[in-house]
């Protein structure tokens, strides 16, 4: 009997998606609590985050580069849109739009520093990563937002579905959806992946590189203060330290995410739904363990490890890279 | 016992797609120098990384001092006394001349340390030997390009070398310079035993200093260990270049007459272009021949936009025109480049098919909201990858698994499907088997047919005889001479030679 095995099966994604099926089925079973509607929604609010931070990284690992002032740049931008809200009383609506432009003009900083200058966008942004928050804390004397419009927070506690699911994770879907449609079907999209797949080839075939690589770094800029809003509406306030000092708490998982999905830390490849279930991955683990009560230092260890071990996984994949097609 | 202290007997190399060596004998004797000559891709260098142990033969053996021998690795090769020097410097520039030359066997105190006196007394020795005037503590950066080179052998001999292979070593020295070279050179051969590999593209060096020569060509023996006192420089131009390839005749009349399409009045260039004057006609194949290094790719690259032009102006159809990067030079100007290295600039190798393909017209089919799939990008190349008869198994193939050939044919396809007026081919047959090679002649003569314009590098001389319509010839990033082919070999290859070796 002939038995073919559908291309599906053999992708980064369908790998992890067993693993997702795993570590739920294990937590079902060795917690109590882990089905339960609140954990659910709980789940569903944190995962929308990390969905969206990964993404926000993603587009820049794109390019062959790094994002280090990402959690800086989000917390910044989420700042900038309580001081539009509360202090200025803008609309809500014209609010964010404001905070989305400012978040893709770091990014634009980002990216034009580092297309200028040829220095390596891990040294760009991580001097960006202290100015952001620097300047942040500076003019916020770190001061928090606590009094926004009630439309607003409410959003953030909104529960759909028979109140298991936050309406934050079907915007992260929805991001995903789209950014799929743009890699996948639009000629700015192909331009992006070409040139960050080999810059001097797409350079002599017409493609403005430079241009390229600023605008994905403009695009992790705009994901990452869709990532502030998202995280001001869950907790209700801006905070400067809700992303941690300096952002750190967000880049673990935005690491993580894009290179569990399968996105090539060399560039040149996308996998938006591989990052979805990348930062659904970690989100599990990280709730898991907590759930099993295993204190806050293993969890970290964990992460590490894993991310360690995806690191590894890449390598590998670059060799089968040919199996793969680009965009996921 | 024959006097050969190397020998290499029916050597074969494949890699793949390309029978690199083919039967090729070398014999060096003792205490001579050896010229070892070809055109590029003729398997020179492959001889070399095959006598340094960088490569190992598939077929043939190598004997060192009458003895069979094979080096796993270069580090082997040298401990038998094998040292090259190459073209680019291998010298670590902020490193002193004595730590440069003493670099592998450090001389330690006592303590384990490096002992800087004995490293300076050590490296002494050896600058000693061949009459060198430089203190051993001088930073390497700080010296002069010829002493650098003259560093380099030093250091080849400091590791007891009795077989030294100089690759092109007079490329970068001035006359003086390279007369020193050759006397210290024959003193080297008459005092030291050594032997020496030289390898060459000016021939009036060889008939200087070299005692016997091997010419090879497309990876064979055009001749092996002739002496060179037998031989004058036609027949040794002859041997190189060969005349068994034939010559498409493409009965093409151009008028050069018309008015220039394409012209480029006095460029001089941040890379070092002197004053270039060039004028491309409609529909015609313009040569640029010259040696490696003599500035043709970089001039297409600054013309693109790719590097500064200083000064000068670029007139297309008579109008002048700024060109600030290959985009431009695409979608406004319709000129496109077909890279002479499709791995690197070429193609992006884990990219499929269809996307290296279409990449140069994306921009053209995008529909609103910038909305572009797979079929209608696949409509447009199609009739072109068709057309060049790409061997692929499907579009979604990743270009990296294809051959050579069909690579090439890949980044062919993606600028006749670009549609642009004029183009820059640049070595289009470099690693390409013969089929493939001819095809694509023909596919150059037929789009000058239809009115493309086309400047064409190629170090393949008969490629250039076959396929040019006038021949311009380049050395050191200038002009120096321009030729109307009238597709006789002999007479066209004497003349390009001339121009180069004047």
């Amino acid at each position: 009997m002939n038995f073919k095995i559908p291309n599906f099966v053999k992708t980064n994604q369908f790998g992890l998606l067993c693993l997702v099926i795993i570590f739920i089925c294990i937590f079902s079973f060795s917690t109590d609590g882990f089905t339960s509607r609140f954990n659910i929604y709980a789940l569903s609010r944190v995962v929308a985050l990390d969905i969206m931070i990964g993404l926000a990284m993603m587009v820049v690992i794109l390019t062959g580069g790094l994002n280090l002032s990402l959690g800086a740049l989000g917390v910044s931008a989420a700042m900038f849109g309580g001081w539009c809200m509360e202090s200025m009383g803008i609309p809500i609506s014209i609010s964010i739009i404001l905070v989305l432009a400012f978040g893709s003009f770091l990014g634009w900083i980002n990216g034009f520093v580092t297309v200028r200058t040829g220095v390596h966008s891990f040294i760009v942004t991580l001097a960006t990563m202290s100015i952001y928050f620097g300047f942040m804390t500076l003019l916020t004397e770190a001061e928090a937002f606590r009094k926004l419009p009630e439309i607003f927070t409410d959003f953030g506690s909104l529960k759909l579905f028979n109140k298991y699911i936050s309406p934050l994770l079907i915007i992260s879907v929805l991001t995903c959806f789209i950014l799929y449609y743009v890699f996948k079907y639009t000629d700015i999209g192909r331009k992006l992946i070409a040139a960050g797949a080999n810059p001097d080839a797409a350079e002599l075939s017409g493609i403005s590189v430079d241009r390229m690589f600023i605008y994905c770094h403009m695009l992790s800029g705009f994901l990452a203060a869709l990532a502030g809003i998202m995280l001001t509406a869950r907790i209700g306030a801006a905070i400067p330290s809700m992303a941690g000092h300096l952002g750190f708490d967000w880049l673990l998982p935005a690491f993580l995410a894009p290179v569990l999905g399968g996105t090539l830390l060399s560039g040149g490849k996308v996998t938006v739904f591989g990052t979805m279930l990348g930062a659904i991955l970690v989100t599990l683990i990280n709730n898991g363990l907590y759930l099993i009560d295993v204190g806050e230092f293993w969890v970290r260890f964990f992460l590490g490890m894993i991310l360690l071990g995806a690191v590894l996984l890449d390598r590998a994949r670059e060799y089968f890279t040919v199996k793969n097609s680009i965009v996921s | 016992m024959s006097d050969n202290i190397l020998e290499l007997k029916k050597i074969t190399k494949n890699f793949p797609g390309v029978k690199a060596l083919d039967n090729a004998n070398f014999r060096l004797k003792k205490k001579s120098i050896h010229a070892l000559l070809g055109e590029n891709g003729a398997g020179k260098s492959t001889l070399i990384k095959i006598i340094t142990g960088v490569y190992n033969q598939n077929e043939g053996e190598l004997f060192l001092n009458n003895k069979a021998q094979s080096f796993n690795s270069p580090n082997e090769a040298m401990n038998s006394g094998i040292s090259v020097v190459h073209q680019e410097r291998n010298l670590i520039r902020r490193f002193s001349v004595g730590e440069n030359l003493m670099l592998t066997n450090l001389p330690k105190n006592n303590l384990g340390l490096i002992d800087y006196n004995a490293v300076a007394k050590e490296s002494k020795k050896w600058l000693d030997i061949m009459e060198l005037d430089i203190d051993p503590n001088t930073i390497v950066s700080d010296l002069t390009v010829a002493k650098m080179q003259l560093c380099e052998i030093a250091k080849a001999l400091s590791l007891e070398s009795k077989i030294l292979l100089l690759d092109e070593p007079t490329s970068s020295l001035s006359p003086q310079d390279t007369k020193n070279l050759f006397v210290l050179l024959k003193r080297l051969v008459a005092e030291q035993d050594v032997s020496i590999v030289f390898v060459s593209h000016k021939l009036e060096e060889v008939f200087e200093i070299c005692d016997e020569v091997t010419v090879l060509r497309d990876g064979k023996n055009a001749c092996e260990s002739e002496q060179i006192t037998n031989l004058n420089r036609q027949q040794l131009v002859k041997l190189m270049i060969g005349r068994d390839e034939q010559i498409i005749n493409s009965k093409k009349e151009v008028n050069f007459d018309d008015k220039n399409l394409l012209n480029l009045q006095s460029i001089n260039t941040d890379l070092g272009h002197k004053d270039i004057n060039l004028n491309l006609k409609k529909g015609e194949i313009l040569g640029l021949y010259g040696l490696v290094g003599a500035g043709r790719t970089e001039l297409l690259k600054c013309i693109l936009g790719l590097e500064k032009i200083n000064s000068g102006q670029i007139l297309l159809n008579d109008k002048e025109i700024k060109i600030k990067s290959p985009k431009d030079a695409l979608e406004k100007f319709k000129i496109g480049y077909i890279s002479e290295d499709r791995k690197k600039e070429g193609l992006i190798l884990m990219h499929d098919v269809l996307s290296n393909a279409g990449i140069t017209v994306w921009s053209n089919l995008k529909k609103i909201l910038s909305f572009l799939n797979d079929q209608i990008v696949y409509n447009k190349v199609d009739p072109y990858v068709k057309q060049l008869e790409v061997k692929t198994p499907s579009y979604q193939q990743i270009v990296s698994n294809l051959s050579g050939g069909n690579q090439q044919k890949i980044s062919v396809a993606k600028w006749l499907a670009s549609g642009t007026d004029i183009l820059f081919i640049d070595e289009p047959t470099v690693g390409i088997d013969i089929k493939t090679k001819s095809y694509l002649h023909e596919l150059i003569i037929d789009l000058s047919l239809k009115g493309t314009s086309i400047i064409l590098i190629t170090s393949d001389m008969p490629e250039m005889i076959s396929l040019a319509d006038r021949i311009i010839t380049m050395k050191d990033f200038k002009v120096v001479g321009e030729t109307i082919n009238n597709h006789n070999y002999e007479q066209m290859s004497s003349s390009i030679m001339d121009n180069i070796h004047e």
